[in-house]
């Protein structure tokens, strides 16, 4: 077994660890404690916030990636150890071979037989056209008409492991935190479910294609999976890559004002004025050309992925942070008239430790916010970038590529509906909890929706 | 007014250099005049000769910014960049990359484009202006935070769904409208209806919900309070004080989408097979057609400035308190 | 008039409290309205006043509830009709006029609507006879040209012309009560005298029960007929404004009324040494226009202000907003750009000095803001907002040493030392003035600019606050130059007064001569709206 360390995977690794050291900090000013204790006091905030927590950890567990060693054959006698071309990761090792399970083309969700007809030969040795038999699918079943009760006894045995894993998962959590004011039984609830649905995916999965398979005979289920990674991490690592940008542009304009200002206003209005979809394109293809160009820089096919996949996060990011830097800089010119700017002005403090104590403190909920809002777009926009053909890599698994690959399907008689409803579902329960999670994190933040609070 | 007006004009012009720069610099960067000359003729008739032709034919057989061997302010505009640009200016699009003239393609192709987004977006607003205010009505009950789930899980959706699930039902499972195509006869609103709904609906989570924060941030106005004390009812109150202040906010916010509506969507138009701006520039992509992306953020851009005009004049029609200078 | 009191309003035993929680902020007020003549409800921010006009009309917030008592206008329960009757009741029996006249109007409609909507409403007049009606009560509340006013939309309008409208609008129906919450308090003082005048008159004339509900003891003095003191959500005072004025039966409305300028005694004026001399001082902001937006005039904020402050003195600086006091103080300490003239300190000018060099000079010369919420970052400690100055002015102590010092600050201020490490937000307004105070003292400066350093402050905290100014003052030596609008605390504070009027210093001299005989006419109009407690 050798690691291998992607870009991507360094980059997301290195943003956990500066979010929690980040969230450490903020924990010593009791305001933002006060806040985020907002926040968790919601049981909807619990429930989202364990969900993206979920996905998140998903999104962690497929960036531990590795290649494996490969037996030699006899035949070669040497000590080199050779490893395997394809890259795997700890979730694939979890998953217990979901991904390897492939048939021909398309089957139903828990078909014992594919959906396309087939030339064959039966027993008697006569040639027929007819739907084959799947290799990974219900090969245990005796008679198919078993299948019923099968699913029934084995989802039933799934669940109570499930529970089993989950009272371990949850025991400690409520020993350290049964006294809490804040509602985490919301939260062990949803651990429970997503912990039972895990257990039960894993185990029925050695025997049937929960979600069928695509065209190209791979388990939806599986690809849906996978798409977790690319989402989370492109919505993670575009808004890290803009917020150094937008955070230090609509400071200095906010604060400087001058020709800083000009200049900085200059930029954004030029920058907003392209349509976006066109200068992320342009940027796409171009990337693509010079990938292109230098194929040797890459020496697995994962990697050249990878790279095009950061390539666009920077696209994203660059592309997008006239917004969050318009918002800036309005906060900045508000907050620089504030008497604590003037006074420390008066006490001639200097301009670094104005922007560094003052002012940066003081726009950070305007960032948190943009980053929670952010994310939930950047996971939309990766399906619809993907459509265009300027979005990842085709051999990389994102919910996009999905839609990409199925969206004549529908039209297709009898018509194909998994590989569609994998995807939107996957997406959608992220979509919906980060969207969910950002109005909590605002209504808690937003000095605004804060002041009508507390006239309430 | 008109000061104003001249100055916003006039600060666009280095706005558009601007973007102009940038769309070249980026398509230069790693396709030169050669590299796109080869591309174009193929790679069986590349010849030195052949290309160099094809650049002098084309307008590419100069520098990109700055000519070194030209003097004075010749050393700027004797440059691929400045003749480019200056034709842009001009509106003056040239050919495509295949050979067509831009300029008719562009002017023939907005129509269809508009024809779609125009509808979309008028219907659009006017819908979720109603479906706010019928959620402000019942503020604060359960059916308010059950209309709002609704909203944010409407906005959680891809609009490829919205386009996909649309396609599916009423046109395939259903059959009340064609799937795509787009026909300039009579029944062309037949094209029309699905692609409309479509946009309608993807758009009603994200706009119904801002309105109605829109709407509750004007119900907590002293003037609001200041109407409730002459004894106007809730319904009058909503209608007679919420609703026109609130509007300003939300018209200005629109306008600036208005002319961009010429250049319609991008998805809409090549699910449903409409031959407008959208797919153009699709298919521009997709062939890697410089000219016509170039063109197209040209346009954009110069869309983008005018929105950016109107929303300041717009501001000056609707709320009685602003002026411009 | 009969003997025989004519009651409008009867409010009794009525409770208010908070929807969630149960916490009482109205514990059972009662109080009668009688017809032409004004009760005033004093108390100071958080004492239940405003609550209890709004509960009164049944127009409280969702997060407060009504649990006991009983409103009355004439036979009529309020607390028993539905909503509907309830609306018929508002505007037209009992009406009301609000704190900011500017935004309790409705930004896009024009004034003559808004008044013609209430008519609308509660009347039959329709078209022109609206509109004349509408004239009408402008010419009445005396709206000057209130024929072209109708179609002017309310920021065309001045703050005082703003708050006449309201009160037309209040009293287009006639009503018997009418509930004026703060309805001056955010207008200029001599402004203010004109509204309440207005409300006196209106009073008489029309045979208004007015609940006049404010915090400031001169316009009780000014306008009322009885009073009642609020603190706490109770009524723990009541009797007719002349007996309370005279002989308070409770400790806090004591307070309230010492609150009040005394204008016999003057602290004496004796000018020693200057410490800062201002010479034609002038700050200019450009006016642009055009295409080019080249600078065509200059709005002269500060037009040739010459004063002189000695050491250990205060200088009252005082003038309505807009007058340009708080840019000139904004110009001392180099925080503006001076356009002309010099500003000497210690005999040095350093109006023109760079940042670095003006450093020495900011740590004599200090400043307090008006807002006491926004000058101190919420995201820092107390201890660490005292440190800063400290800090970076280089005062050449280390750690342990600073630490001590700001101990000894914070006990100075009256706070004390465990209060370093708190945050701003857990502090009341009067405590982080206090810091604001220690905060500058840290560097000790020769001159603290002052600029309107109570004005959003409670009154009996103003007079804390006040206090400890001129205790550190003759402790440390220390100037003050003192930024405000209120004449009524210049006589406990302040030698030498200067009156300021479109950027310029139209009279100064010692607060005696001007408090007692004031020569230019604005002078002598900011002081006749000045309540007072000699008659």
């Amino acid at each position: 077994m050798k690691p291998v360390l992607l870009w991507s995977d360094a980059l997301i690794f290195l943003l956990v660890i500066a979010l929690i050291l980040f969230f450490y900090r903020l924990r010593r000013d009791p305001q933002t404690r006060e806040r985020w204790g907002q926040v968790f006091s919601s049981r909807l905030g619990m429930v989202t916030f364990t969900l993206i927590m979920t996905y998140v950890g998903i999104a962690l567990l497929d960036s531990l990636h590795f290649r494996k060693a490969l037996d030699n054959p006899e035949s070669l006698q040497t000590e080199e150890v050779f490893y395997d071309n394809k890259v795997t990761s700890v979730l694939d090792i979890l998953l217990q071979g979901m991904g390897e399970r492939f048939e021909r083309t398309y089957s139903a969700p828990f078909a014992l037989m594919s959906f396309e007809k087939k030339n064959m030969r039966d027993a008697q040795g006569n040639d027929i056209r007819d739907f084959p038999p799947l290799k990974h699918a219900g090969t245990h079943l005796e008679d198919p008409s078993e299948r019923g009760a099968d699913i029934l006894s084995r989802s039933l045995t799934a669940l109570l492991w499930g529970l089993l894993l989950s009272a371990v998962v949850i025991a400690p959590q409520w020993l350290m935190l049964r006294t809490s004011a804040n509602p985490w039984h919301a939260s062990w609830a949803v651990q429970a479910a997503v912990l039972c649905f895990f257990t039960w995916l894993v185990s029925i999965s050695h025997y049937y294609h929960v979600l069928g398979t695509d065209r190209g005979g791979a388990d939806v289920a599986y690809q849906s999976l996978k798409g977790i990674r690319t989402g989370v991490l492109l919505g993670t690592l575009s808004t890290l890559v803009m917020l150094p940008i937008a955070v230090t542009l609509g400071v200095m304009a906010g604060y400087f004002k001058g020709w800083v200002d000009d200049l900085v206003q200059y930029l954004y209005t030029t920058l907003s004025s392209i349509p976006g979809i066109l200068l992320i394109a342009a940027s796409v293809l171009l990337f693509q050309v010079y990938i292109d160009l230098n194929p040797d820089f890459f020496s697995i096919g994962m990697e050249k992925a990878d790279a095009r996949f950061i390539a666009l996060c920077f696209i994203l990011g660059v592309t997008s942070w006239s917004s969050l830097c318009r918002l800036i800089r309005a906060e900045t010119l508000k907050i620089s008239q504030l008497g604590y700017v003037q006074a420390a002005h008066a006490f001639g403090v200097s301009h670094t430790r104005i922007l560094s104590r003052h002012i940066l403190p003081n726009v950070v909920h305007i960032i948190l916010i943009t980053f929670v809002l952010d994310f939930s777009a950047l996971v939309l926009a990766e399906a619809v970038l993907s459509y265009i053909g300027v979005g990842i890599d085709p051999s990389m698994g994102s919910w996009g590529n999905m839609i990409n690959g199925a969206r004549s399907e529908l039209s297709r008689e009898p018509a194909i509906w998994w590989t569609l409803t994998g995807a939107f579902f996957f997406m959608f329960i992220l979509v919906l909890a980060a969207n969910l999670f950002s109005d909590l994190v605002r209504d808690a933040f937003d000095p605004r929706t804060a002041a009508r609070r507390s006239e309430a | 007014m008109l000061a104003y007006i001249i100055r916003r004009l006039l600060y666009a012009i280095p706005i558009l250099i601007g973007v102009n720069l940038l769309t070249f610099t980026l398509f230069f960067v790693v396709n030169s005049p050669d590299d796109m000359a080869v591309s174009q003729l193929g790679e069986k008739y590349v010849t030195p000769e052949a290309i160099a032709a094809w650049k002098v034919k084309n307008g590419y057989d100069k520098p990109l910014f700055v000519n070194p061997d030209a003097a004075g302010v010749a050393a700027f505009t004797e440059t691929i960049f400045f003749n480019k640009s200056v034709k842009l200016f001009a509106f003056d699009f040239g050919r495509s990359e295949s050979g067509r003239d831009i300029t008719t393609d562009v002017s023939t192709r907005m129509w269809p484009s508009l024809a779609v987004a125009l509808p979309t977006f008028v219907i659009g607003i006017w819908v979720n202006i109603c479906v706010a205010l019928m959620v402000v009505m019942f503020h604060a009950t359960r059916l308010d935070r059950w209309a709002v789930f609704l909203f944010v899980s409407l906005m959680s959706i891809s609009y490829l769904f919205y386009i996909i699930g649309g396609q599916y039902l009423v046109a395939k499972t259903w059959r009340l409208v064609p799937v795509s195509g787009f026909h300039t006869d009579g029944q062309v609103w037949r094209f029309l209806i699905l692609p409309v709904l479509v946009g309608v609906i993807a758009g009603i989570g994200s706009g119904a919900r801002w309105y109605r924060t829109l709407f509750l941030e004007e119900a907590n106005q002293d003037y609001v309070r200041t109407a409730r004390a002459k004894g106007a009812s809730e319904i009058s109150i909503l209608f007679r004080h919420i609703l026109p202040n609130a509007l300003i906010p939300i018209l200005t916010g629109v306008v600036v989408l208005i002319p961009a509506l010429f250049m319609g969507s991008l998805l809409i138009e090549s699910f449903f097979g409409i031959p407008g701006l959208g797919s153009y520039m699709l298919d521009a992509i997709k062939s890697q057609d410089f000219a016509i992306v170039r063109t197209m953020v040209f346009i954009g851009s110069i869309l983008y400035i005018i929105g950016l005009i109107l929303t300041d004049i717009s501001y000056t029609w609707a709320d009685p308190r602003v002026r411009l200078n | 008039m009969s003997t025989k009191k004519d009651i409008r309003m009867r409010i009794e035993g009525l409770r208010v409290e908070l929807a969630e929680s149960g916490v009482e902020i109205l514990k059972g007020i009662s109080l009668e309205l009688e017809a032409g003549k004004v009760f005033a409800l004093v108390g100071e921010s958080g004492s239940g006043k405003s609550v209890t006009s709004m509960a009164a009309m049944r127009l409280l917030p969702d997060a407060l509830k009504i649990t006991g008592g009983s409103v009355q206008v004439g036979e009529q329960d309020l607390f028993d009709l539905s909503e509907s009757k309830m609306q018929t009741v508002r505007g037209r029996r009992v009406a009301m006029i609000f704190q900011n006249a500017m935004t309790a109007l409705n930004p896009v409609q024009t004034v003559g609507q808004q008044v013609a909507e209430t008519l609308k409403l509660h009347t039959s007049l329709r078209a022109d006879a609206l509109r004349q009606r509408v004239v009408q009560l402008f010419t009445e509340v005396g709206i000057p040209d209130p024929a072209q006013r109708f179609s002017f939309y309310p920021h065309q309008l001045s703050g005082g012309q703003q708050q006449r409208v309201m009160i037309a609008m209040a009293l287009a129906c006639e009503p018997e009560v009418l509930i004026a919450d703060e309805p001056t308090t955010a207008l200029d003082v001599t402004i203010q005298e004109q509204v309440l005048q207005l409300i006196r008159e209106l009073t008489r004339s029309r045979e208004l029960a007015v609940l006049l509900i404010t915090h400031d003891m001169g316009v009780v003095r000014n306008t009322a007929d009885d009073v009642a003191v609020m603190y706490r959500g109770e009524i723990i005072e009541r009797a007719p404004v002349d007996v309370f004025f005279h002989a308070p039966k409770e400790a806090y409305s004591r307070r309230l009324i010492d609150a009040l300028p005394d204008l016999t005694q003057f602290q004496s004026a004796a000018i020693e040494e200057p410490l800062l001399e201002l010479e034609e001082v002038k700050v200019h902001f450009p006016v642009r226009k055009g295409v080019l937006q080249r600078v065509v005039d200059v709005t002269r904020a500060v037009d040739g202000v010459s004063l002189k402050i000695g050491r250990g003195e205060t200088y009252a600086l005082v003038g309505e907003s807009g007058s340009g006091k708080s840019t000139l103080g904004r110009a001392i300490l180099n925080l503006e750009a001076v356009a002309g003239g010099s500003v000497r300190f210690n005999g040095v000018s350093i109006e023109h000095l760079g940042r670095r060099a003006m450093l020495p000079y900011r740590k004599q010369i200090q400043v307090i803001f008006q807002n006491p919420y926004s000058s101190m970052n919420p995201r820092m400690t107390v201890g660490e907002i005292i440190a800063e100055g400290m800090v970076s002015l280089g005062l050449g102590l280390d750690a342990v040493q600073r630490q001590e010092r700001i101990d000894d600050l914070l006990t100075r201020v009256q706070l004390g030392p465990e209060y370093a490490t708190r945050y701003p937000h857990e502090f009341s307004g009067g405590q982080l003035q206090r810091i604001a105070i220690a905060r500058a003292l840290a560097v000790n400066p020769e001159l603290i600019i002052c600029d309107e350093p109570t004005s959003a402050l409670d009154v009996s905290i103003r007079s804390e606050v006040l206090d400890l100014l001129r205790a550190l003052q003759q402790e440390f030596g220390v100037s003050y130059l003192f930024i405000t609008h209120d004449l009524s605390i210049i006589p406990s504070l302040a030698h030498h007064v200067g009156v300021m009027q479109y950027g310029k210093l139209v009279e100064q001299g010692s607060a005696e001569q001007i408090l007692t005989r004031p020569g230019h006419p604005y002078t002598q109009a900011l002081l006749n709206s000045v309540p007072r407690m000699d008659p």
